[in-house]
């Protein structure tokens, strides 16, 4: 059953960062991870361009309670545009959650270079935060 | 290509209160190159719907699929088993797709999610403008291959209505040139302005979808 008690509310985030984001020495990880009031599940992408409004729709349909991308800086994207463009199509997937009644918040994207562990569980911390106020996705567990 | 643009979602959620089974259908062709009905926006708008109608007090389980086309019957076959098992389609395809699909699977109810609107092409990455209105009696012969019925905001065909802006842009739209505008300058340059003032013959727009529904017939094709 779904947890519909926003007081004990541990959002469940899902982070898909890009490979190139992370600082050299950095190994890439993946999977779940525990933060402090939060879940995470690290998803690596090669490149934050590779983010689709299908796989978020679905990720978000399919329960989840917040959706953080992690893209290099704006001048650094190895693709040149492709940041920019996962920049656009997460905008309008902001206006179509929240005609759909999700909230906006549930998906967001933040920028940065040389990131550390760390620095990626800090972002799911901040879209874990986000989400708070929306309390549990209510497709969870349908 | 025939552009379409998704439906507010509060609209298809007010067709689907009540149903429980949702098919939503694209349409590989014209839809999705104007990025309104092909497999990615049909992914996109199945989970919405779930979301949306989740969140709306009634819940529904939906399922997708593209079709190849959606305007040959030839098509639609492959939806057959996903469609009598829906109590709804939403189709995402143009009207004539949709109409095909309605008329195919005509015991289940089809509401459309898109709003069909233009013949247009895609003239950067994002924007689509207009070029044909389908009116029966093409005339870019006569004004240098720009058309003044689908690009021209009173659809004049014979000159400028007065009202160009100084920038050379539409006055009901300042984002569009004036077709006019560009007529001349075409015909200017390849000298041929004279050509412009020539008496043309009335235009037939009893061709037109003024002239009620198109029915075209070619007795060489039939059976
Ligand atoms: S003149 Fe008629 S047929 Fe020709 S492009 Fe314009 S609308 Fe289409
Ligand atoms: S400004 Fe040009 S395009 Fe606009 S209505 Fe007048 S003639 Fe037509």
């Amino acid at each position: 059953m779904a947890n519909n008690s926003t007081a004990d509310f541990q959002p469940q985030i899902t982070l898909l960062y890009c490979r190139q984001s992370l600082a050299a020495e950095v190994k890439a990880v993946q999977g779940n991870r525990a933060g402090d009031g939060f879940s995470v599940r690290l998803v690596l992408l090669p490149c934050s361009s590779k983010v689709q409004l299908p796989h978020l729709m679905r990720l978000l349909e399919q329960g989840c309670d917040g959706l953080q991308i992690a893209a290099c800086p704006e001048k650094a994207c190895q693709h040149l545009v492709g940041s920019n463009r996962a920049e656009k199509r997460i905008a309008r997937g902001r206006g179509l959650l929240e005609q759909v009644g999700m909230g906006a918040e549930r998906l967001g994207l933040d920028r940065g270079a040389g990131l550390s562990l760390d620095d990626l569980m800090e972002m799911a911390g901040q879209r874990a935060e986000a989400v708070r106020a929306l309390g549990p996705n209510p497709m969870k567990g349908v | 290509m025939i552009t379409a643009e998704w439906k507010p979602i509060e609209e298809m959620v007010g067709y689907l209160r009540g149903h429980k089974k949702v098919l939503v259908i694209g349409c590989a062709t014209c839809v999705a190159e104007c990025a309104a009905g092909g497999e990615r926006e049909v992914e996109t708008l199945a989970p919405l719907l779930a979301m949306a109608m989740q969140n709306d007090g009634n819940p529904i389980e939906v399922k997708s699929a593209t079709l190849e086309r959606q305007c040959e019957p030839e098509f639609l076959e492959a939806i057959s088993e996903a469609a009598a098992d829906a109590d709804a389609i939403v189709s995402v395809a143009c009207g004539i797709g949709m109409q095909l699909v309605a008329e195919h699977y005509a015991d289940t109810p089809l509401y459309p999610g898109v709003n069909t609107t233009s013949l247009s092409i895609r003239e950067e990455p994002g924007l689509w403008t207009s070029r044909c209105a389908a009116c029966g009696d093409c005339v870019l012969g006569l004004t240098f291959g720009l058309c003044p019925v689908a690009r021209c905001a009173k659809s004049l065909q014979n000159g400028p209505c007065g009202g160009t802006r100084t920038d050379g842009m539409c006055e009901i739209n300042q984002d569009t040139p004036c077709i006019w505008r560009l007529i001349v300058e075409r015909a200017t340059a390849r000298g041929r302005l004279e050509d412009l003032t020539k008496v043309r013959p009335p235009k037939d727009w009893s061709n037109s979808p003024a002239g009620g529904p198109k029915r075209m017939l070619r007795e060489d094709l039939r059976s």
